[in-house]
């Protein structure tokens, strides 16, 4: 069922069946700007509402930039538990393993991908991704994938795209449910929801626990691939509608994890060492929405967050502490959106606000803290019903870095009533993020040592009044002046819709993206290792194409395909390339040849090739739904084996590979449901490549829903 | 103007041929140099206590004299010593002799001559010759999970000996036997398979 108001939802099921069918995010499309200042529950809605790309509610079917719809229906079908398992099988992503499990967009690390809940930022990146499993998906009502930059909107981290998660808003009916699903790897997961109102009031409440076992793909080595884990996550929400013009509302959500850590550190023989490594990530948003006038809304916006890891490793044989260590970060924001409607053709979004920064961890000197002021501002504007056009603009100041400006211009043309056109081009930036600025690291075996580029000038003395410094090779002042990783993007897509029941859209994609941040070798020391800070240094590309098709194959049957071909390189890589300035060492032989530029095959870990086919059964009468779900990736980089530091033969590539994953759902009685499925059925394992397959997995789901209309309520 | 292409040709055939005929007269036969392998030249860097960071083992440069083709000791003619991953040269702040040396971006075959004397460095408190650092000098470190450590294809050493002649070197693994899949937690490493060639007649040809 999708999560639209309850009692909506019969009516519905009355005048249009059919739509019910829909669980492709590609639906009628108006083509016509809807933004209005309407309550978030319009009269009948049988066509989807996205908030992300634009700030305001806005039509699937009406947008400028590539949104990717994934309902609550679609998540449910999938039986998933956690984020990382819906956003897998959608077409263009793919997971990425690094410090957690994150997702790369149109070829971007999983850094560059904003991840927000109910439009507000997650935070807790220690290095980098943001592990996608904290996120449990069961009072999701949508999740929400705009690709390309929205930095226009949002400001940093809104490179790649962004994915908004919008979770269950209370609702007038009492309602509940309760989720208990078992599984392979002693995977257990048990949530429940209730929500009520009452006069002015209404709440809802979410309780969620996850626990598993873990798994191991390699026994004889010490430490499991996944070590067990448990993790509660609580979610409260409360609305609060003083009149027609004044509402506020407060949520709050907490999320804790404690996972057992066991790793062997002895490089001849065995030694042992293990722990707890706990983390936990709380949030707090209050808003106040006044509506002006009726064509003027503010909303005032109060949002808090924190996050926090800490582990503690002990030498097994003796308990003595191996090491601890803890990570915090604070994140708090204040901020005005205004709304303003001013005729059929003109709509205004204005924004103004301030972030800050705190964070305090193992490896800093002391706590550091940043701010930024930001304001924002876009221009919807639908000359005629066929075409709107939509400019954006957001200027962002930050105490460390300095001033970002990052446009963005998008428009739409419904050329036939079949057939939209839509293109962008917009600016994404990424913030230098508090390790590239604040680290303050040495590698006591190794010996090197690596600062943040605000830490360097006193690390860099401290070494030298100790004697450690022979040389410094550059600048350190230069280094203050880090920039933000920036892109300029362009999207041109084709939408079409055919009577036949055949949609596909198309989307032609390039990131140009400069000034990202690596690495670079600051001094020598007396031991003769290197002290390191970050500099901006890279320049690459993405470039490519995404294709997305849905087609109703019989009433009951929906067919899915999903497909994008991906290109991302080098800059310098291509120049020195090209000059004949690559070489590779045969590792069998060591004779070492001059590389083609042809034999390029880009940037590790982006596969050029990903498929997708997924299958929907749904019979209504009988409460049955059943889906088979096949992902493919192409091959990928994985590591360079021929000493030139680049992907260029065979030998460097994880063979790709498909999952299938099939589900079969039935209604027991009302609506109490059972699902089966297996994840992965044919048991696709790579124990060294890629470790965060764990293989065939099987679950079965118990869930029940109930929910009693409140009479005689307006909405 | 076909007859004419047709006596260019032929004039330009015969100017070829004689040029080669010359060339190959007048060249005295110098057997092509012998381009050498040394395997597992075994060079421990000092052993590091992993919480504290200090040695507690310091252990000594492997000497390698290019004109014997063996390790020697201090005392004797060396040219290139060896330590974990630094190389230092008979000059400067590092020994007593006249070497240098200088990294060349190439392939081995195609670096026939030793670069000009000006373009020689020397071991000095400003930096090694052949600098010390991933990928900064011969070697790129992977990092974490794999700690590789791996000579950067294509780049080769020109070396002048301790008593200024030329030599080229490539340095091909860190890890003994030269694995083609080295695992740094398994083989030994700091154990270097380089080949080199060693010109003795003072020379810069390097063919």
């Amino acid at each position: 069922m999708q999560r639209l108001s309850d009692k909506h939802k019969l009516r519905i099921t009355m005048k249009n069946a059919a739509t019910l069918f829909i669980i492709t995010c590609i639906t009628v499309s108006y083509g016509y700007s809807q933004a209005r200042l309407t309550d978030s529950i319009a009269a009948v809605k049988l066509e989807e509402v996205v908030v992300t790309a634009t700030r305001t509610e806005k039509q699937l079917g009406t947008l400028t930039t590539p949104v990717t719809l994934i309902t609550q229906k679609q998540i449910k079908a999938l039986g998933a538990v956690r984020l990382t398992e819906v956003l897998q099988e959608q077409t263009g992503l793919a997971i990425n393993n690094d410090h957690g499990q994150g997702i790369q967009m149109q070829g971007f690390d999983a850094d560059y991908t904003l991840i927000m809940i109910d439009g507000e930022p997650l935070i807790g990146r220690t290095a980098g991704t943001l592990a996608l499993s904290r996120i449990a998906v069961n009072n999701i009502k949508q999740i929400e994938i705009v690709k390309g930059p929205s930095s226009s909107l949002y400001g940093s981290e809104a490179l790649a795209g962004v994915i908004n998660i919008i979770t269950h808003q209370p609702k007038d009916d009492l309602n509940g449910g309760v989720n208990v699903q078992y599984g392979a790897n002693q995977t257990f997961n048990v949530n429940g929801k209730v929500g009520f109102r009452h006069k002015k009031l209404a709440v809802s409440l979410f309780a969620d626990s996850y626990q598993s076992a873990g798994y191991d793909l390699t026994p004889t080595m010490e430490g499991a691939t996944v070590e067990p884990f448990r993790n509660h996550t609580f979610q409260a929400k409360l609305q609060y509608k003083l009149n027609p013009k004044f509402k506020f509302s407060l949520s709050g959500r907490y999320f804790g994890e404690s996972q057992q850590q066991k790793a062997n550190i002895g490089s001849n023989s065995p030694v042992i060492v293990s722990g707890d490594g706990t983390q936990t990530d709380m949030n707090i948003h209050a808003v106040a929405e006044h509506k002006l006038t009726p064509n003027v809304q503010f909303k005032y916006k109060l949002y808090h967050t924190q996050y926090s890891t800490r582990s503690l490793l002990r030498y097994e044989q003796d308990q003595s502490v191996y090491d601890e260590s803890f990570f915090k970060q604070k994140f708090s924001r204040p901020e005005v959106v205004a709304n303003y409607y001013i005729n059929k053709q003109h709509f205004l979004t204005l924004g103004i606000g301030s972030t800050l920064e705190s964070v305090e961890a193992t490896r800093y000197t002391t706590q550091q803290r940043f701010s930024t002021l930001y304001a924002f501002g876009q221009h919807e504007w639908t000359p005629i019903k066929k075409l709107s056009v939509i400019t954006g603009l957001r200027f962002d100041q930050h105490s460390v870095y300095g001033n970002q400006v990052s446009p963005k211009l998008s428009a739409r043309f419904q050329a036939l009533p079949w057939l939209a056109v839509r293109g962008s081009a917009g600016v994404g930036f990424k913030a230098p993020d508090f390790r590239q600025l604040y680290l303050n690291f040495s590698n006591a075996v190794a010996g090197y040592s690596v600062f943040g580029t605000q830490a360097l000038a006193t690390g860099i003395e401290q070494l030298n009044s100790a004697g450690q410094i022979s040389a410094v090779f550059a600048d350190i002042s230069q280094f203050q002046d880090l920039k933000p990783e920036s892109s300029i993007a362009y999207n041109i897509g084709i939408e079409t819709r055919w009577k036949s029941g055949l949609n596909t859209s198309i989307n032609f994609f390039r990131n140009d993206v400069q000034n990202l941040i690596e690495t670079q070798i600051v001094a020598r020391k007396t031991n003769s290792q290197s002290v390191f800070s970050y500099a901006n240094l890279r320049e690459v590309f993405t470039q490519g194409v995404e294709f997305n098709g849905s087609y109703r194959l019989f009433k009951n049957v929906k067919l899915m395909a999903g497909y994008q071909y991906l290109i991302a390189k080098d800059k310098s890589v291509v120049d020195q390339l090209n000059n004949g300035e690559v070489f590779k060492r045969d590792p069998q032989t060591l004779v070492t040849t001059r590389v083609r530029p042809a034999e390029y095959g880009g940037l590790f870990n982006r596969s050029r090739h990903m498929w997708n086919v997924r299958l929907f059964y749904e019979h209504l009468r009988k409460g049955f739904n059943a889906s088979l779900r096949g992902i493919y990736r192409g091959r990928y980089g994985l590591a360079d084996m021929n000493n030139n530091q680049i992907l260029d033969t065979d030998n460097e590539y994880v063979a790709g590979y498909w999952l299938w994953n099939a589900s079969l759902s039935q209604r027991l009685y009302k609506e109490l449901r059972a699902q089966i499925g297996v994840d992965n059925l044919f048991g696709f394992k790579n124990a060294t490549e890629i470790p965060g397959i764990a293989g065939r997995l099987w679950y079965i789901r118990v869930s029940y829903q109930w929910q009693k209309s409140a009479p005689g309520k307006t909405l | 103007m076909t007859r004419f292409s047709l006596i260019f040709l032929m004039v330009a055939g015969v100017l070829l041929t004689c040029t080669a005929c010359k060339k190959e007269a007048s060249e005295t036969v110098i057997p092509p140099l012998e381009t050498k392998t040394h395997k597992n030249l075994a060079a421990p860097g000092d052993v590091v206590d992993r919480a504290t960071g200090k040695v507690i083992q310091e252990n000594p440069y492997v000497y390698f004299s290019l004109e014997k083709g063996t390790t020697v000791s201090k005392s004797e003619n060396w040219d290139i010593g060896f330590k974990g991953t630094s190389i230092i040269f008979n000059s400067g702040i590092s020994g007593s002799g006249q070497a240098g040396a200088v990294i060349k971006t190439g392939v081995f075959e195609e670096l026939t001559t030793a670069p000009e004397s000006e373009e020689f460095r020397q071991d000095s408190n400003e930096g090694l010759a052949v600098p010390a650092g991933s990928n900064n000098g011969w070697y790129n470190y992977a990092g974490p999970p794999s700690h590789l450590i791996t000579p950067i294809a294509g780049k080769v050493i020109m070396v002048k000996t301790f008593d200024g002649k030329y030599a080229k070197v490539e340095i091909l693994s860190y890890y003994k036997d030269a694995p083609a899949t080295p695992d740094a937690f398994k083989d030994q490493s700091a154990t270097y398979t380089f080949r080199y060639m060693y010109q003795a007649d003072g020379s810069k040809n390097l063919k």
